[in-house]
């Protein structure tokens, strides 16, 4: 087990008369791990992340930080940690190269103008350096974002919706990016509206919904506990390949979307293998075979009963 | 570079950068100093254009013309006698006319013959009280008739009185009073819609939240702006004197108690800007509240025209304004050159910045409940 970072426990944030924004909640992140917090808007990831990044006081509960109790001396790991907020916007009138050097500033850091330009260079802005900031696309300036908030060479760092808003080109950088930052050591909070991102980039999932914690695990862990299963799809199989799977025991079905391929649900990763084989090493006709795994998209309908889109809940 | 001298720096950078921020803080106020002083020492025809219809025509009337025309104060305009004069009036929009009466000479002969008769003979101005041509011709035609009376009466006027300019040096005109206002103006508009409008986007876009994850303080943030704007508003003061000293020959003084105000004016209105922001959600609802804060400020507090023309009540308002304070100190020191008095206003300005940075450093948070 690595080493904590980040240690909740029983946290709650209660607003009058009886909005529960964070209601009882508990995890902890390990160091070097993404963690990604899930959840629809309102659900609740926004004040979590602000309560342990000192921008909130918590109604009830704990929580440790770098080993320190952020209600009692949050100034003693301000410097340690790194934030980038939801819907950051860089100050317009200052080109990338000078809000770095500025923000290091106010973390009483100066930067030498070589680490600047690794900054940069470490987020993809070499050659926009000299641009003002208002002139950015979407995605380079959650790049100069992050930046800003790795200034401080920070061992956590909280990233607030990091890719909301953004097309799926600049979004893909953005992972990469965040890939990097965690294997340079870096501990990441993340929070996410983003089902496939969350699936994507963490070691650790929570998925919250109305201010509690409803599934925590490995992306992989929860796909398996919450999911139904993964699915075997024989192409070309046909009604009458599916009757003689029926006569060998085998629990299938035909695609509703496409009744000349058979479906087979296999429930646990242990069965993969040997319903696999059965498959293959059987007469049945199939002109291709391939497995359909769930998704914490299917998770997220399983436990929530809704869709997604965006971090609206859908019907 | 410690966080106050980079916070300073790179808020001037974006401050500068922003051209509206450098024309209001710059170009503003010397263009308001060129337009005011086009208007009130441009040397143009400020005669007073005088409608007068003179149904009397004889001797005594024409003496009056004579004496209205060499008083230099208007232009006369002769009105038909077959004319009625209110229509007259109604019909050219004007703002003033005489009306000199019919046997206008024959009753003022009388009153010479026959001491016993009684009563002026008045010429009558018609006018619009609401302007001040109507006060100003009215005020003239009394004097110039009244040197008519002496004349009839063959006396030699005794007493008069000498018009002098406040000031010692008696070379100071109207723009080196007119200067200190502007000034003001000038420190109270930047700083205070400066301030609300930041504090405002601060919030709307994070910023204050970002803040709070660094290092820097309140306080410094604060102290911060009001160096950039002490050093901003001292250079805007520089340029808008040098300008009026080149164009309109003003005579006032920069002096360092000048400096001193324009430091405690940006003490105040930045920190009253920061305490409005305290309750503005967005940019939007931050300039309207600066502007309903600020401009009934500016008028109020004799920026424009002296507190003496206001009505008692609005006097009593203007003295519980803080930039009555900085303009009356700024003239006292720039143009009566008593640093004793600038004092005075002076400790009232930076009293009221005190109470504006408690206030707003107390209400201020730059996290979320």
């Amino acid at each position: 087990m690595a080493e904590t970072v980040v240690r909740v426990e029983n946290l709650k944030k209660h607003y009058p008369p009886n909005v529960k924004a964070v209601d009882d909640i508990s995890f902890d992140i390990g160091r070097g791990t993404i963690f990604s917090m899930l959840g629809p808007n309102g659900a609740g990831k926004t004040t979590t992340v602000e309560i342990l990044e000192g921008l909130r006081n918590p109604t009830s509960g704990s929580a440790h930080v770098l080993d320190t109790d952020i209600f009692k001396d949050y100034s003693k790991i301000r410097k340690r940690v790194g934030t980038l907020p939801q819907d950051f916007e860089p100050f317009d009138l200052l080109k990338p190269w000078e809000a770095i050097g500025y923000w290091a500033n106010l973390y009483d850091i100066k930067l030498s103008k070589k680490e600047i330009n690794d900054l940069l260079e470490s987020v993809n802005l070499t050659e926009r350096k000299n641009l003002m900031s208002k002139k950015l696309s979407g995605g380079e300036k959650r790049k100069l974002g992050i930046a800003l908030s790795l200034v401080n060479n920070p061992e956590l760092l909280f990233l607030d919706e990091p890719t909301t808003g953004l097309d799926p080109k600049a979004r893909r950088d953005l992972w990469n990016l965040i890939g990097v930052i965690r294997d340079k050591g870096t501990t990441i909070f993340l929070t996410t509206h983003y089902l496939d991102e969350a699936e994507k980039l963490s070691d650790n999932v929570a998925i919250m919904h109305r201010g509690r914690i409803i599934a925590r695990g490995a992306p992989d862990d929860l796909i398996e506990k919450h999911g139904r299963c993964t699915t075997i799809v024989l192409e070309g199989t046909g009604k009458a390949g599916l009757a003689k799977l029926k006569q060998m025991g085998v629990e299938a079905k035909l695609d509703e979307m496409d009744d000349r391929n058979v479906l087979v649900d296999v429930k646990k990763h242990s069965e993969m293998k040997s319903t696999m084989a059965k498959l293959t090493n059987s007469d049945v006709p199939m002109d291709d075979i391939y497995t359909m795994r769930e998704t914490l998209e299917d998770v997220f309908l399983n436990l929530i009963g809704s869709k997604m889109e965006e971090g609206v809940l859908k019907e | 570079m410690s966080r106050l001298t980079s916070d300073v720096i790179h808020y001037g950078k974006q401050y500068l950068r922003s051209k509206i921020g450098l024309f209001f803080a710059v170009l503003f106020p010397i263009l308001l100093i060129l337009v005011f002083g086009a208007i009130f020492t441009g040397g143009g025809d400020s005669k007073i254009n005088l409608n007068v219809q003179n149904l009397d025509g004889g001797p005594m009337a024409d003496v009056l013309i004579d004496n209205l025309n060499k008083s230099e104060t208007f232009n006369l305009i002769e009105v038909p006698t077959n004319e009625s004069i209110t229509e007259y009036i109604k019909n050219n929009s004007l703002t003033v006319a005489m009306v000199i009466p019919e046997n206008f000479t024959a009753d003022i002969n009388a009153r010479l013959m026959n001491s016993s008769i009684t009563g002026y003979v008045n010429v009558t101005i018609y006018g619009d009280p609401s302007k001040t041509t109507y006060s100003i011709a009215l005020g003239a035609t009394g004097a110039i008739t009244n040197g008519m009376n002496f004349g009839l009466a063959n006396a030699t006027p005794i007493v008069g009185a000498e018009g002098k300019t406040i000031s010692e040096n008696s070379k100071f005109n109207y723009m080196d009073f007119y200067l200190p206002g502007i000034i003001g103006m000038t420190v109270m508009t930047n700083a205070l819609f400066a301030m609300s409008s930041n504090c405002a986007e601060y919030r709307q876009r994070n910023y204050f939240k970002l803040l709070a994850t660094t290092n820097i303080k309140k306080w410094e943030w604060l102290v911060s702006k009001f160096i950039f704007y002490t050093a901003l508003l001292s250079l805007s003061l520089v340029l808008t004197y040098l300008v009026g000293v080149a164009v309109f020959d003003m005579k006032s003084v920069l002096t360092p108690m000048a400096f001193v105000l324009i430091a405690a004016g940006a003490f105040t209105f930045t920190a009253l800007g920061m305490l409005l922001g305290v309750f503005i959600k967005d940019p939007e609802s931050a300039v309207a509240v600066a502007n309903a804060v600020g401009f009934p400020m500016m008028f109020l507090s004799g920026s424009f025209f002296p507190l003496e023309m206001m009505p008692s009540y609005l006097q009593s308002v203007a003295n519980v304004l803080p930039l009555t304070y900085l303009n009356n100190g700024l003239r006292d020191t720039m143009v009566y050159l008593n640093d004793g008095s600038a004092l005075v206003n002076l400790a009232v300005v930076f009293a009221c910045g005190m109470i504006f940075f408690v206030l707003a450093s107390k209400l201020m948070s730059w996290k979320e409940k």
